[in-house]
């Protein structure tokens, strides 16, 4: 039979197992994060599935729903006769947990129609990389 | 009794705290403090601006066996413009909740900067409206109140109310344009002029109204200014030196309390236009719907302003505008 400092013993061994267990588990990356502090995930699909382009009012210059080519990587879009291609927000919606390069913080400038904008989207698993240009025209009479 | 019972003894007065907690006392009717009392409130929201009225409910009461209300008055510390009025009726809510006033008093009279009523109906408590019209010479400063009342028994209660600071804002409501009619804006006069009163002041117009209907673009309404490039100002034919660039910003959903007058709470105030940057604007907006609005900056410099689309008629090729506008210089 075992006397009371051996238990006690016991115990505090069984103790520091655990707590040396649960200290590993908790310092294994079994959901790494990116530079952004965004989960990286296994998927490799890198497309654009949508883009809008919003004026200073917040309401939507394009005339109609823009082309995008996921295989020639550009997106086409029309906008409405006198805007202001200076002062837009561009938003665009990408597959599940990729990301865009640059980041759209504010209002951007698309008032250069032959040098069009240029973005990068960043699959799941940050491997794959595809570049979008987004071509720009405006609705003429 | 053992011992080790009598640690949970305390249990006992915890619960009879808590039922007495739970109970509720029986309401019972306020008693009036003795003596004249009165309150304030200002009822006006949103930014004080000249020419507009800024409006108090002032109420006032006496127990009837202590007296009735003889005079109330009110003090600006700089006098209201020739409209500023205290109202002479009191209000009470009727069961359908309309307010429904009742004449107590003979109507305001005004001596310098004090407005005041004499009370010709014995009335032991009346809640009095006072509007007081902000004057010109009031602009960009800020301004004090004093209300007062005198019961019959000698008693006298004042309330002090303010510091307001007024709006160095100007206003103007509901200005008509019309496609080649009066369509040269000036945002310097507050004013829509047509071309033969354009070309008298052309270094005035700021803005033109047009309407067009052009296949293959949504152009309708919009607000261009004469500098702008000629491709939207189709078929305009601008007083000779009309040239000023306007930078000008197409906004939605602020449909300011009031210039809109319609249910939203929303209010431009002169720290909006301080900080406004439309430096890159264009000078030019296109396709301008009904409750739009877009804010403006002269190309001098020294106005800026946000221009409110009220209405839009297609039929007739005309709208109706008000402008909120801030002097920069």
């Amino acid at each position: 039979m075992l006397n009371h400092y051996t238990m006690k013993k016991y115990f505090s061994i069984a103790g520091l197992l655990l707590l040396a267990a649960f200290t590993w588990i908790a310092c294994t990356k079994e959901n790494p994060v990116d530079e952004d502090g965004l989960l990286i995930t296994t998927r490799a699909e890198c497309y654009v599935s949508n883009f809008e382009l919003l004026g200073t009012d917040f309401q939507t210059v394009l005339t109609g729903a823009p082309q995008i080519d996921t295989t020639a990587c550009t997106v086409k879009a029309k906008v409405f006769f006198g805007t202001d291609l200076s002062n837009l927000y561009p938003q665009f919606s990408l597959v599940t947990d990729a990301k865009l390069d640059p980041k759209i913080t504010g209002k951007v400038n698309f008032s250069d129609l032959d040098h069009p904008k240029q973005y990068t989207v960043i699959s799941g698993n940050r491997q794959v990389r595809k570049t979008y240009t987004v071509y720009i025209t405006v609705q003429q009479p | 009794m053992p011992v080790k019972h009598l640690k949970y003894t305390w249990l006992l007065p915890a619960f009879l705290l808590m039922m007495a907690a739970c109970k509720d006392d029986k309401y019972a009717l306020p008693t009036a403090k003795d003596g004249l009392h009165n309150d304030c409130i200002k009822r006006t929201l949103g930014p004080n601006l000249v020419g507009q009225p800024i409006e108090f409910a002032y109420a006032m009461a006496i127990l009837p066996s202590q007296g009735k209300i003889v005079s109330a008055q009110v003090e600006a510390s700089i006098a209201g413009a020739p409209q500023t009025w205290l109202q002479n009726n009191s209000f009470y809510t009727n069961g359908s909740g309309d307010d429904v006033g009742i004449q107590v008093a003979d109507p305001s009279v005004n001596e310098g900067a004090v407005t005041k009523v004499s009370f010709t109906k014995d009335t032991s408590a009346a809640t009095l409206r006072y509007y007081y019209y902000i004057p010109e010479e009031v602009r960009g400063k800020t301004v004090r109140f004093t209300f007062n009342s005198k019961s019959s028994n000698g008693e006298t209660v004042s309330y002090a109310m303010g510091p307001y600071t007024i709006s160095k804002m100007d206003m103007k409501l509901d200005i008509p344009v019309k496609d080649a009619a009066n369509c040269f804006i000036s945002i310097a006069d507050l004013a829509a002029y047509n071309s033969t009163d354009a070309a008298a002041s052309p270094d005035k117009i700021d803005l033109v109204y047009l309407y067009r209907s052009i296949p293959n673009i949504s152009f309708n309404h919009s607000l261009v200014s004469p500098g702008a490039d000629k491709q939207y100002l189709p078929g305009v034919a601008l007083p000779p030196n009309a040239n000023r660039s306007t930078r000008i910003s197409k906004v939605w959903n602020l449909q300011d309390f009031n210039l809109a007058r319609l249910k939203y709470g929303v209010y431009i105030d002169d720290l909006d236009f301080e900080k406004l940057d439309i430096s890159n604007a264009p000078n030019y907006a296109i396709n301008m719907k009904e409750e739009a609005g877009a804010w403006v900056e002269t190309a001098d410099g020294k106005y800026r302003a946000y221009i409110f689309i009220n209405k839009v008629n297609n039929g007739s090729k005309s709208a109706v505008i008000s402008i909120k506008r801030y002097t920069l210089k």
